[in-house]
């Protein structure tokens, strides 16, 4: 059984709850919103705690609604980027054919040849390149491992715009870590 | 879809059978694409390649950034105000 402080709880799990945050939705700004709605959401709630969690599990869970909240306020209408991250960059990275433009190359082992923190920098680097709601819908499904379903019904987009931002999203991050020391001959 | 798609839409099916189970139809034309396809069969190992190194970097939780200092003062007056309201 664990007890709740609401007094502790920003000094205790305010980093981590940043930290996560911030990982989904790719803006310092937007993360701090999630940490204070979470812990306000926490304090309103705090009777209906039962105990089987940790306090950080608990606070978790509902750092995960406040995210999905928060991306969808921010795109009230969430539109296939018709800019560079559009049909045109897809374009350019095949013939006209259909056949990739250039070969793509192995990749290393990104674990092995590069310190921990440092993949993480060009994770977050690859991943902040991307459009906002690209990037969100891509965080959404590969770091939080929603369904697409479940995505496509938060954030209101239908299931063939979010395969299309997903598929978008790979495309571009793959060629990001490519370009960025994921493969063998580019690595450092 | 053609019976042999292009890369580019199977890259478009590599991508879509992360999410869900694809239709037979298209289960077979990725396949068949797949074993002729030296380029799509690494964008389609570096798909789930990404996937876990995202997941396992997230799970690490390795990274030591933290609330800046004006945020959490903001955060913790906030929460005063509701504790004492």
């Amino acid at each position: 059984m664990s007890t709740l402080d609401a007094n502790s709880w920003l000094a205790d799990h305010g980093d981590y709850l940043f930290r996560v945050a911030r990982r989904q939705l790719h803006s310092d700004e937007l993360a701090e919103d999630a940490v204070q709605e979470t812990l306000l959401a926490a304090l309103t709630a705090q009777a209906r705690y039962v105990g089987d969690a940790s306090p950080r599990t608990w606070l978790t869970g509902i750092l995960k609604h406040k995210i999905v909240d928060l991306i969808r306020r921010n795109v009230r209408e969430v539109e296939i980027p018709r800019d560079e991250e559009g049909e045109e960059a897809v374009d350019s990275l095949f013939k006209q054919d259909g056949h990739w433009a250039e070969p793509l190359r192995p990749w290393g082992n990104p674990q092995a040849e590069a310190e921990m923190g440092q993949l993480r920098r060009v994770l977050d680097q690859c991943a902040d390149r991307l459009k906002p709601v690209m990037a969100q819908v891509f965080s959404l499904r590969e770091v939080a491992g929603m369904e697409t379903e479940e995505i496509c019904k938060e954030l209101n987009i239908t299931p063939t715009n979010c395969w299309v931002l997903l598929h978008r999203a790979r495309l571009f991050m793959r060629q990001c870590l490519e370009l960025n020391g994921f493969s063998k001959a580019g690595a450092a | 879809m053609k019976w042999m798609p292009t890369c580019r839409d199977a890259t478009e099916l590599a991508s879509r059978a992360m999410d869900e189970r694809l239709p037979l139809s298209s289960r077979m034309a990725l396949r068949f694409h797949l074993a002729i396809c030296e380029n799509c069969t690494r964008f389609n190992q570096q798909l789930q390649e990404m996937r876990r190194l995202f997941r396992e970097e997230t799970a690490a939780d390795n990274d030591t950034t933290g609330l800046a200092p004006e945020a959490r003062q903001r955060i913790a007056t906030e929460l005063q105000k509701k504790l004492g309201s």
